[in-house]
């Protein structure tokens, strides 16, 4: 009961899109503040049909002790993308409070949700908690980034947040866990976090769920491969000062990436760390006769579109 | 030779007994296939995350700390109630929760082996043996290592933090080991590293004893994807 009425309080917009006509539409639309939701009418090829939900905070960025609660409803065959503008900033940690962002999607038969916002950017002391439930049928589809730099670079600020917790749940319809997912990055209970981190500066974790996303599973799998398999070289024996002939510090590889396969093999995850915060990677993914390109440049604050 | 309760020394006979079946439990000569895991180590040395004593020390440390956060509350809970349906429940939410596919296979073969030798060994204990039968036959139990070996060891009587501690102890046991066969470190190095380190496993059991499977959580990102990248390793020793 209590938790109802905190949903309530917390519940700052939510999403009903279903067939109308034959097309994916927005039936419902709430948002109050702080979040706003954009939703352009006229984005990608008028072929495909797709809602796209672009979401803002007001003030550019989550605040010290925010409470956000956003809930999504995919209908059955319906297409819906939530993208953001720019990255979320989460600002410092106002008397140790934590700001909290919830998602909780429902995704109906033979439908697809892609959730492909800007990745996440703490300042300095910030705590910030989010989670991300989703119920989805045994054809669903989801597309899920969930990605976090070090902090502002210009600032000096490297992973110099307090906390950073990252929730991702899928559930099956009869409640069943299909992916329980956590991350935690808590400066009190680990110590350093830079030290768990070494030098890479991005973290993603990339999900792809379901048929329609088959094509793009399998080539994400070789693509990961092929970069992965040139980066790792045979071991030259025992420890020692690692320097080659030349006398040249061994580097480790900028692009640290592992793709797994989940559930019964209709799911990909892709887990990346990359160091430079502008990385030179581009994965390139084409899928199905739709011509359905994922293009996922990882950059600073960029992350391509997803063209139907 | 029967332990009877009518028998004037019977419960700490039991006691000593048990003591001889916990300790085989953690012995590395139990053949569980734990030798066949690195826990990313060979990855980690083949992309040059680990090259020297020292970031192979901190990167047992690292396995440590998210075996603590991840794994610790799947043993806690076997081990606090060994039953069926326990364990039934707990296997399913670690296959959900192993979202590394290296990771989850490796646990899906030392468990299996693990209940496997088990319930032939400690044949004193008739509900493994039924439980094992009774899982194999279902085909939706995975055998999930770390909450089998919290079954186990409540079965075999030790309690809950023990068990953790346990856990903790085989898993840097077995890392130590892979490191030696890497030949990043000789046996008596290992050994001093091992001993050196307990201090630091038992400050990392006590952070995250006890703790909810709700509360299951990755604290070592970086550490994931190397495990994840164990397949991409053209020559490797281990299986994961």
């Amino acid at each position: 009961m209590g938790n109802e009425q905190e949903d309530k309080e917390m519940e700052m917009g939510s999403i009903v899109v279903e067939k109308v006509g034959g097309r994916s539409s927005v039936v419902h639309c709430f948002s109050r503040y702080p979040v706003k939701f954009i939703i352009p009418k006229k984005v990608g090829s008028s072929r495909t049909d797709a809602v796209w939900v672009y979401a803002l905070n007001y003030g550019g960025g989550i605040v010290s002790g925010d409470q956000i609660l956003c809930k999504f409803s995919v209908g059955d065959c319906c297409t819906m993308v939530l993208t953001t503008q720019g990255s979320t900033k989460v600002y410092k940690s106002v008397g140790s409070k934590c700001s909290k962002q919830l998602l909780e999607a429902r995704v109906g038969s033979n439908a697809l949700l892609a959730i492909i916002p800007d990745p996440v950017t703490c300042f300095s002391t910030a705590r910030y908690y989010q989670k991300q439930v989703f119920n989805v049928s045994s054809n669903s589809n989801l597309v899920i980034v969930d990605w976090i730099t070090s902090g502002r670079h210009e600032s000096g600020e490297k992973w110099d947040f307090d906390l950073y917790r990252s929730i991702n749940n899928i559930f099956l319809e009869d409640g069943e866990p299909l992916f329980l997912d956590t991350m935690s990055l808590e400066k009190e209970k680990i110590g350093c976090i830079h030290e768990l981190v070494q030098d890479y500066q991005v973290i993603a974790m990339i999900l792809l769920l379901g048929p329609k996303l088959q094509f793009v599973q399998n080539l994400v799998q070789d693509k990961v491969k092929g970069i992965m398999s040139e980066q790792l070289q045979h071991p030259s024996g025992a420890l020692s000062h690692k320097r080659n002939e030349a006398g040249y510090f061994i580097s480790k590889p900028s692009l640290m990436a592992s793709c797994s396969v989940f559930g019964t093999k209709i799911a990909v995850i892709l887990n990346l760390d990359g160091t430079a915060m502008i990385s030179n990677y581009n994965i390139i993914l084409w899928a199905s006769s739709r011509v359905e390109i994922i293009e996922l440049a990882l950059s600073s604050c960029l992350l391509r579109t997803i063209v139907f | 030779m029967q332990i009877s309760e009518g028998c004037d020394n019977g419960p700490r006979l039991a006691d000593s007994i048990a003591q001889w079946s916990q300790w085989q439990l953690l012995d590395s000569l139990l053949p569980t296939g734990g030798f066949a895991h690195s826990f990313g180590l060979e990855a980690a040395v083949q992309s040059n995350l680990v090259s020297n004593p020292d970031e192979l020390k901190t990167f047992i440390i690292h396995v440590l700390e998210n075996t603590g956060s991840l794994l610790l509350p799947f043993v806690h809970l076997a081990s606090v109630s060994p039953k069926l349906e326990t364990w039934h429940n707990l296997d399913k939410i670690l296959d959900a929760t192993l979202t590394n596919e290296v990771s989850r296979k490796a646990s899906i073969s030392q468990g299996s082996a693990l209940m496997r030798v088990g319930s032939a060994v400690f044949s004193e204990l008739p509900s493994l043996k039924a439980m094992r039968n009774a899982s194999l036959g279902s085909g939706t139990i995975s055998f999930h290592h770390a909450p089998i070996f919290g079954l186990i060891c409540g079965t075999l009587g030790l309690d809950s933090t023990d068990s953790q501690r346990a856990y903790m102890y085989i898993t840097m046991r077995d890392v130590i080991s892979a490191a030696t066969r890497l030949n990043l470190i000789g046996p008596l190095g290992a050994a001093v590293l091992q001993h050196q380190l307990a201090p630091n496993a038992e400050a990392i059991l006590e952070k995250w004893k006890n703790r909810d499977v709700d509360d299951a959580c990755q604290v070592a990102p970086l550490l994931d994807t190397v495990q994840g990248c164990h397949g991409y390793l053209f020559s490797r020793l281990f299986s994961s």
